[in-house]
């Protein structure tokens, strides 16, 4: 087998140009191949680091109106969603439903301290919405179950309000601020990309509003779900559930609305699999020109080495000798030049992460391990379709051409 | 089969017609033995079918009707691989215009064959080079062919076709690309290995190359000319 190799880089070397001619259009096709692979790979990171299965196991549900007549109700009724619903929701579906937390909005409302003030939205959380939400902390804690039960007047503010409230953002947990004429004591700060609201606890929220028992929306988690029909199937019951609570019929889309994130999640999966299939394809019809030139040359290599094919003939080399000289140093070839375009590529894909590190939908465009042992296989694979043809006529060379005169 | 002992290559009524619109029927029965350790030539004019006798000979080409036996084995409808392995084990080819492999050296062209035989690099190479210091050519052994006088590098050829210690050396004008000076000397040397037992043929159309071998097999219009009436030619040659 060395020896083979020997051989081949003998013949590789007497044709120093036509070598290097022939490995640029692979290297050019597996560069291709790579930089697209790699780009890929960055829309679905960028994907994968906002989305995990893990947070995609929720549906949140809003009010709507109703656009079916249903028990002597007329249609173009508002559905308030309540707080009972979320116990009645869990109650009537506790095979997939593992918790449900819910938004209580108050009105933009003030927070203020001795040295500045801002002007935000108010929500009431439960403590499942740090997860949920993907917030992170930089410093104190999140609202907790007991802040909850006791109601307590404990607030959780963006780092950016913290700065402008405190003017430095660290100080913040464990001050006071002023809001809807009370004080509160500031537990926490957290860090987000866009998400900058202000949080309160749920109960405490509940109780400003004078226990109106609306909420804005709820949020469903749900467990036991493995596939998309598992997925559509929570989905309607959850609506069934509250159709029988506010007295709309059950197929009426429109009196609550419902975003189920796992659904989406999957398709967004088999959008972004769909993608990388694209993305094998375009590259390796854009390699297989790279290939067709491999095979081109090597046609004309055949055509060249006739006399000394047919001098290696005569002195005992069997066609299959010939064959697998061939094949194997269209392999060579291949193989060769594919990986300088895959060290290209990886430089290409190196400098785009670099430069699109803070690009929210690109992360870390580069390919891994996995692809390079892919892009091998498929660049042998192609090496060997290219030379088998020629190879196949280079052993159609008959001994006899060795006694013709060059 | 009544073979004698001795006869190393025998052909008995070989014919070949190479077909086409007019088929032409070159070798009209041939019939030839040559015996081991001879030195024998075989001279013709071109047209005679001295080329595809020596293809025949060398297994590079079929025959259509005859039988051909070569170091006692019936050469006859062979496969490919089985041919090229005969070819190897069998025959030394000596080409007129070398037939070197321009881009590999003198040893790496004398070790090919066994390259085919997948002999180890290091005890193929061990061997061409005996064979080089053989010919006198040890201090060469790593020149690139277009780097040898045309005498050195039929030597190289002559070492390739030795390598294999085959039964026979067939020589195809071997002299034809010399000057008469380096013709002698690569006469000496055919005559110095056949002196060491080997059985070379020597096809050719020059007499004094002729003249040098044990016996010349003239060849005329697809026949052999018997021997007695070459004596009655001679003098036309």
């Amino acid at each position: 087998m060395f020896d083979l190799f020997r051989e081949i880089f003998q013949t590789l070397s007497n044709n120093k140009m036509r070598t290097a001619l022939t490995g640029l259009a692979v290297a050019w096709g597996i560069f291709m191949l790579i930089v697209l692979l790699g780009m890929s790979r960055g829309v679905y990171n960028g994907f994968a680091s906002r989305m995990t299965i893990d947070n995609a196991r929720s549906i949140s549900v809003y009010g709507g109106f109703t656009t079916k007549a249903h028990k002597g109700y007329s249609d173009g009724r508002s559905i308030q969603l309540d707080r009972g619903d979320l116990g009645v929701i869990e109650s009537e579906n506790r095979y997939h439903v593992e918790q449900v937390i819910a938004v209580k909005t108050l009105d933009t409302a003030r927070v203020s301290t001795p040295r500045d003030y801002i002007s935000d939205k108010i929500y009431g959380h439960f403590p499942a919405e740090l997860e949920r939400a993907r917030l992170k902390m930089i410093s104190g804690r999140f609202l907790n179950d007991r802040d909850l039960d006791q109601k307590r007047k404990v607030i959780v503010i963006h780092e950016q309000n913290a700065r402008t409230l405190f003017g430095d953002g660290t100080e913040a947990v464990g001050q006071s601020v002023s809001l809807l004429g009370l004080s509160w004591r500031v537990v926490g700060v957290y860090a987000h990309d866009w998400e900058k609201a202000t949080y309160i606890p749920f109960t405490t929220a509940m109780f400003l509003s004078g226990n109106d028992n609306k909420i804005s929306d709820m949020t469903v988690r749900i467990k036991n779900v493995k596939d998309e029909a598992d997925g559509e199937s929570v989905e309607k019951d959850i609506r069934s559930t509250l159709s029988r609570a506010h007295d709309f019929a059950p197929d009426d889309k429109s009196a609550v609305h419902i975003w189920n994130r796992f659904t989406s999640y999957l398709t967004q999966m088999t959008a972004m699999n769909i993608l990388d299939y694209a993305v094998w394809v375009i590259g390796i019809f854009t390699l297989l020109s790279g290939i067709v030139g491999v095979s081109n040359i090597m046609f004309v290599s055949v055509r060249e080495r006739v006399h000394e094919l047919g001098v290696r003939r005569a002195i005992g080399a069997k066609p299959r000798s010939i064959l697998i000289q061939i094949v194997t140093e269209s392999v060579v070839i291949t193989t060769l030049f594919g990986y300088v375009g895959v060290s290209l590529g990886m430089i290409v894909t190196g400098g785009i992460a670099y430069l699109t590190k803070d690009a929210p939908f690109l992360e870390d465009p580069t390919v891994d391990l996995s692809i390079a042992v892919k892009v091998t296989v498929v660049l042998i694979l192609a090496g060997a379709l290219a030379g088998l043809f020629p190879a196949i006529k280079a052993t159609k060379v008959r001994p006899v051409e060795a006694l013709r005169d060059e | 089969m009544q073979q004698s002992e001795e006869a190393i290559l025998r052909l008995t009524d070989i014919n070949k017609t190479y077909g086409g619109a007019v088929p032409l029927h070159v070798l009209k029965g041939i019939n030839l033995e040559i015996r081991r350790g001879e030195l024998v030539s075989i001279m013709g004019a071109s047209g005679s079918g001295k080329s595809t006798l020596l293809n025949i000979l060398g297994i590079l080409d079929s025959y259509d009707s005859g039988e051909y036996y070569l170091n006692g084995v019936l050469v006859k409808d062979l496969t490919e691989n089985r041919a090229a392995e005969l070819r190897n084990r069998l025959i030394g080819f000596v080409f007129q215009s070398f037939n070197l492999i321009s881009y590999k050296n003198a040893v790496e062209n004398v070790a090919l064959p066994l390259f085919y035989q997948g002999i180890s690099r290091r005890k193929r190479n061990k061997l061409a080079m005996e064979q080089l210091e053989r010919m006198g050519l040890g201090d060469r052994a790593h020149h690139l062919p277009g780097e040898m006088s045309g005498g050195q590098k039929q030597r190289v050829a002559i070492a390739r076709a030795l390598i294999t210690n085959p039964a026979i050396i067939l020589a195809d004008e071997p002299t034809g690309a010399l000057d008469s000076k380096t013709s002698r000397d690569v006469m000496a040397t055919f005559r110095s290995l056949n002196d060491e037992g080997m059985t070379i043929l020597i096809v050719t159309h020059d007499p004094g190359v002729g003249a040098q071998t044990d016996r010349i097999i003239r060849i005329s219009d697809g026949l052999i000319v018997p021997d007695y009436e070459m004596k009655t030619q001679s003098g036309d040659v």
